[in-house]
C-alpha cells in the first residue's frame, strides 16, 4: 500500500526524486521514462459509484420512494446509483453502529429542542457508534457554536442558533428534506383525552380518561421491535414510541417542549449546578428502592456503559449528548443530588429526562458483551446489545408478558407516585395496557374501527390518510411532528467530505416535489433540522428552499445546470459519468 | 386479536379448499378408485411412510429456518435486490396496466386458496392409485422444492417488488387489498424470501405431475394446467414476486421433478422392502 502511495499522483515530489536519483544513470532515456511514469502512475478516476442505504417498504414506504428519487437524480448527473434496502434494525446498525453507507434515506428523531443537534454532529462524536455523529461530520466552527447554544439561554442562544444553522444550510451534513405530520386513528369511544399530550410520549397515554367499565388500553402497533427487545439504550431497536417511558421514569418529563417534574419532586438551577431532590419512597417494579445511587449511577452508564472512568469510555449509542453535558454528580444522602453541568438551564433541564435505570440489575450489564464464536467489536456491552426482557423500572407500567412479532402487555404499576394523592400528575387510567403488532397501516386502522384497539400508537403512512373515514366513535388524530426525513452522508468518504459536492447534491432535491408526490402532501419541505419556532427568517421555507435551491422547477432537474454545479465545484465529466477520485 | 384474526382466516381457507377438494374428488377421482383405497389404505400407507416422513421433516425443518434464518442470512447472504431490479426493471408493472378489480379478485383468491388447494388435491388423487409410486415421487419433489427453495432463501437477501415499488403496486399489492391475508402469510415467510418463487415451483411441479398422470386422470391436467400458470401469475400481479423469481422458480421445478424420478424407484424403497421380504414372516402387502 505504502508504495502505491508513494507513486501516487497526489505525491508528486517523492516521485520525482526517485527518478531523479536514477537521471545520473540514465540521462539519455530520462525523459522518455518519466513521460511514462507520469502517465502509468497515475490513478484512475473513475465514475462515481455510491450505494443509498434505506428501509423496504414494510419499514418505511416514504424511505424507499424518496431513495429511490435521489437515485434517479443523482443518475442524472453521472453517478452510478445502487439502492440498498435493510430491515428496520438491520438499516440502523449500518449506519448507526458500523457506518457501513455512501448515503441514506431515513427519518430522524430530530428533537423539540435544537439540542439534538450537538449529539448528531459535534466532531468528538464521529468515531463513535450511536444516534451521535453517524455522519463522521466534523468542523470546528460548529463545534463551538454547538458548545456555545449549550451554555446560553434565551435570545442570545436564539442567536447562537440562528448562526449554526446558517452554518448547517451552508455546509449540509446531511440534507433536511421534509417534516412528515403525524397521523393517527384512535376510538373515541372508549377514551377520552387524546391529544391532550403528545402520544409518542408517555404523557399521551397517562392523561388518557378511560370509559366507564373499561380496564385495557389496546394499541395497533405497525413496528415489531418493540416485541424484540426493550433495551432503551439500543439504537437499532427503538423508534418513536412511548413505551419505555411508561416502563422507566426519567427525572422529568416533556410537555409541549416544556420540561415538568416527574420523578424529581422539584429542581433549582443556579449557574451550572442543578439541585435535584427525588420524591420519597419510589420502588423499582421488583420492589427494590429507587434512591439517589441509581439516579448517579444511571448517569455515569449513559457516559460510558463499562462504568471504568477510563480513557477510551464505551458510550451507548443514545442519550450520549444529554449525558455528555454532566461532568459531575454529587449525591447527597437518599433523595438529593446534585449536578455539575455544562450547560445553561434550557440544556440542563432537558438532560434530566433520561432514564433511570436500577443499579442492582446494571451493574453487571457493563461487562463486554459476549456471543459464542464471535468476536465481539469493542465498547460493546452487555447494557448495549441486551434483550433487557422483562425490564424492569420504576414507571407507571410494569411488563406483563410478550410474543415476539405479536404483542407486548404492560400491567399498571400500582405503587408509582402517580397514583399518591398528594401527586398532582397524570396517572394510568386502566391496569393494562397491550400493544398488538400489527405490520400495515390498513389492518391497524381495521382493528380500530372494528374495536380490536383503541390507537394506531406507531405514526400512519401516508398513502392510507386519504381513505381514513371518520365515524361516530373513531377519529383521526394528528400531532405536532419533529422528526423528519434526510439524505445522510457519511463524510467520512470521498467525496462527500466535500462540502461544495454536497451543495449540489442538495440542489438535486424538489422537496415540494418530493413531499406531494412521495407524501401525499402530508408533509412540510424544509430547510433546516430543527422544529418551526426555532428556524430563523433566512431559512423559513418560502415557496423554495432559502438555503440550497432546487435546480429545475415541479420535479424537472435541469441537468445541464446541475452538471455544471459539479463541474464548478471541481469534478469533472467524461462522456456523461461524474468521475471521481476516491 | 391477532390469532382471531388469524383463526377466522384460517378456518375460512379451510372451509373453502375442502369444499374444492370434495368437489374435485367426486369429479377426478371417482367411485371405483375410492373403493379400491379403501380396501387398500394400510398397505399403501405403509409403502409411501418414509417418503411422508421425510416431506413432514423438511416442513419442520422450513418453518425453523425461516424464522430463524436471519441470522445465518446475515452471515452468508447475499443482498440481491438491486440486481434483480437492475435485471428486470419494472416488468412486473406490466400487469398493472391490465389490472381490474375482477382480476384482482381472482388473482388473490388463487394465491390463496387456489394454491392450497392445488397442492393438497394431487396427495388425495396419487394416493388412489393402485400404484404409489407418482404419490411417493410427488411427495418427494415437494420435499425437494423446499430444501432447495430454502438453500436459495439463506443465500439470496432480496424483497420483492411490493418493497420496492410501493406505491406503483397499490392497486393490485394483496395485502393492502385484503390485510387479513398477510397473518396468513407472515405465518410461514419473510419478506426477503423471494428467490426463488416456491409458489411458483410447487405449482409448477404439480402441473408436471399432472401432465405425466395424463392417461389416469385426463381432465385434471387442463384444470392443473390453468391453476399452476395462474399461480405463477399471480406472484408478480400481486407485487410479491420478480419475474426472476418465477423463472427460477420453473426452473426449480423442472429439476425437482426430475430428481424425483431419479429418487423414487419402482419399488417403495427397494432395498428396505428386499430386507423384509428376506424375513421368514410371509407378508401379503406387496403391491
Amino acid at each position: 500500500m505504502t508504495d502505491e502511495k508513494t507513486a501516487s499522483p497526489g505525491r508528486p515530489r517523492s516521485r520525482r526524486a526517485v527518478l531523479a536519483g536514477t537521471a545520473g544513470l540514465a540521462v539519455a532515456t530520462s525523459g522518455c521514462v518519466r513521460q511514462v511514469r507520469t502517465v502509468v502512475n497515475r490513478d484512475a478516476v473513475d465514475q462515481l459509484s455510491v450505494t443509498i442505504v434505506t428501509l423496504p417498504a414494510d419499514g418505511d414506504r416514504e424511505g424507499i420512494r424518496l431513495a429511490r428519487e435521489v437515485a434517479a437524480v443523482l443518475e442524472a448527473v453521472g453517478v452510478d446509483v445502487s439502492v440498498d434496502m435493510r430491515s428496520n434494525e438491520e438499516f440502523l446498525r449500518a449506519i448507526l453502529i458500523n457506518h457501513e453507507f455512501d448515503l441514506y434515506v431515513g427519518r430522524h428523531p430530530g428533537g423539540t429542542d435544537p439540542d439534538f443537534l450537538y449529539e448528531a454532529l459535534h466532531s468528538v462524536y464521529a468515531e463513535e457508534s450511536g444516534w451521535q455523529n453517524p455522519f463522521g461530520y466534523a468542523n470546528l466552527q460548529l463545534d463551538d457554536l454547538l458548545e456555545a447554544q449549550r451554555l446560553a439561554d434565551g435570545e442570545e442562544r436564539e442567536a447562537v442558533m440562528a448562526e449554526l444553522l446558517e452554518e448547517l444550510a451552508r455546509e449540509q451534513p446531511f440534507v433536511p428534506i421534509c417534516v412528515p405530520e403525524e397521523h393517527r386513528f384512535v376510538r373515541t369511544d372508549r377514551f377520552d383525552g387524546w391529544g391532550e399530550a403528545h402520544p409518542a410520549t408517555r404523557l399521551g397515554y397517562l392523561e388518557l380518561e378511560a370509559g366507564d367499565d373499561v380496564d385495557r388500553l389496546r394499541t395497533a402497533h405497525t413496528d415489531a421491535r418493540i416485541s424484540e427487545n426493550l433495551n432503551p439504550l439500543t439504537a437499532e431497536y427503538r423508534d418513536h414510541e412511548p413505551f419505555l417511558e411508561l416502563v422507566y421514569d426519567s427525572l422529568a418529563t416533556e410537555r409541549d417542549s416544556e420540561i415538568e417534574p416527574w420523578l424529581a419532586e422539584d429542581w433549582t438551577y443556579d449557574d451550572g449546578t442543578l439541585r435535584v431532590r427525588l420524591r420519597e419512597d419510589c420502588r423499582f417494579h421488583d420492589d427494590e428502592p429507587l434512591d439517589a445511587d441509581d439516579v448517579e449511577f444511571s448517569y455515569r452508564l449513559l457516559q460510558d456503559t463499562e462504568l471504568e472512568d477510563g480513557e477510551s469510555p464505551s458510550p451507548p449509542p443514545r442519550y450520549r449528548g444529554l449525558a455528555a453535558a454532566v461532568d459531575a454528580i454529587d449525591v447527597d444522602g437518599e433523595l438529593d443530588l446534585e449536578f455539575e453541568l455544562d450547560a445553561g438551564e434550557a440544556v440542563a433541564e432537558r438532560v434530566l429526562t433520561a432514564p433511570i435505570l436500577p443499579e442492582h440489575i446494571w451493574t453487571e450489564r457493563a461487562a463486554p458483551a459476549t456471543v459464542r464464536g464471535v468476536s465481539v467489536a469493542q465498547g460493546a456491552t452487555e447494557a448495549v446489545t441486551v434483550d433487557n426482557v422483562p425490564p424492569v423500572g420504576s414507571g407507571p407500567f410494569r411488563f406483563g408478558s410478550r410474543t415476539e412479532r405479536e404483542h407486548v402487555t404492560l400491567e399498571r404499576f400500582d405503587d408509582h407516585f402517580t397514583r399518591r394523592e398528594d401527586v398532582d400528575l397524570p396517572e394510568a387510567s386502566v391496569e393494562e395496557l397491550r400493544i398488538q403488532i400489527d405490520p400495515r397501516s390498513t389492518s391497524a386502522i381495521e382493528l380500530v374501527s372494528t374495536d380490536s384497539a383503541d390507537i394506531t400508537s406507531a405514526i400512519l403512512e401516508t398513502y392510507v390518510l386519504d381513505d381514513l373515514e371518520p365515524a361516530p366513535e373513531t377519529a383521526p388524530l394528528e400531532s405536532p411532528s419533529w422528526t423528519f426525513y434526510h439524505l445522510g452522508f457519511n463524510t467520512r468518504r470521498a467525496p462527500f467530505a466535500n462540502a461544495r459536492f454536497r451543495r449540489a447534491v442538495a440542489r438535486l432535491l424538489d422537496k415540494d416535489w418530493l413531499v406531494e408526490d412521495v407524501f401525499h402532501g402530508y408533509a412540510a419541505p424544509t430547510a433546516t433540522p430543527v422544529t418551526e419556532e426555532w428556524t430563523p427568517e433566512e431559512l423559513a421555507w418560502n415557496g423554495e428552499d432559502p438555503a440550497t435551491p432546487f435546480f429545475g422547477s415541479d420535479g424537472e432537474l435541469d441537468v445541464e445546470a446541475a452538471r455544471e454545479a459539479f463541474e464548478d465545484a471541481g469534478f469533472s465529466y467524461d462522456d456523461g459519468a461524474l468521475r471521481v477520485r476516491r | 386479536m391477532y390469532a382471531e384474526v388469524l383463526t377466522r382466516v384460517l378456518t375460512q381457507v379451510a372451509v373453502v379448499v375442502g369444499i374444492l377438494l370434495l368437489t374435485s374428488i367426486a369429479l377426478f377421482v371417482g367411485r371405483g378408485r375410492l373403493v379400491e383405497t379403501a380396501r387398500e389404505w394400510r398397505s399403501r400407507l405403509r409403502a409411501t411412510a418414509p417418503a411422508v416422513a421425510v416431506l413432514a421433516a423438511v416442513l419442520g425443518l422450513n418453518r425453523v429456518v425461516r424464522w430463524r434464518g436471519d441470522e445465518i442470512e446475515g452471515a452468508i447472504g447475499f443482498h440481491m435486490t438491486e440486481t434483480f431490479y437492475d435485471l428486470e426493471g419494472e416488468f412486473v408493472l406490466l400487469f398493472q396496466s391490465i389490472a381490474t378489480e375482477e382480476l384482482t379478485a381472482y388473482f388473490s383468491f388463487i394465491y390463496v386458496y387456489g394454491y392450497a388447494f392445488l397442492l393438497i388435491f394431487p396427495g388425495i388423487a396419487y394416493f388412489a392409485l393402485s400404484d404409489t409410486r407418482t404419490f411417493r415421487r410427488l411427495l418427494t419433489a415437494y420435499s425437494l422444492n423446499y430444501v432447495l427453495g430454502l438453500a436459495f432463501y439463506l443465500l439470496v437477501i432480496a424483497y420483492g417488488p411490493r418493497n420496492v415499488m410501493p406505491e406503483e403496486l397499490t392497486v393490485t399489492m394483496l395485502y393492502d387489498n385484503s390485510p387479513e391475508y398477510q397473518h396468513l402469510t407472515r405465518e410461514v415467510n419473510r419478506n426477503t424470501n423471494v428467490f426463488p418463487s416456491l409458489h411458483t415451483s410447487l405449482a409448477a411441479t404439480v402441473g408436471v405431475f399432472a401432465y405425466i398422470t395424463r392417461s389416469s386422470y385426463p381432465y385434471w391436467f387442463p384444470v392443473a394446467a390453468v391453476l399452476a400458470a395462474s399461480v405463477a401469475i399471480s406472484t408478480m400481479y400481486l407485487g410479491i414476486h420478480w419475474a426472476i423469481d418465477v423463472v427460477a422458480g420453473l426452473v426449480l421445478a423442472g429439476v425437482c421433478v426430475r430428481l424425483s424420478g431419479v429418487l423414487v424407484g419402482r419399488q417403495p424403497v427397494a432395498r428396505f422392502r428386499r430386507y423384509l421380504d428376506r424375513r421368514p414372516t410371509p407378508r401379503d402387502d406387496r403391491e
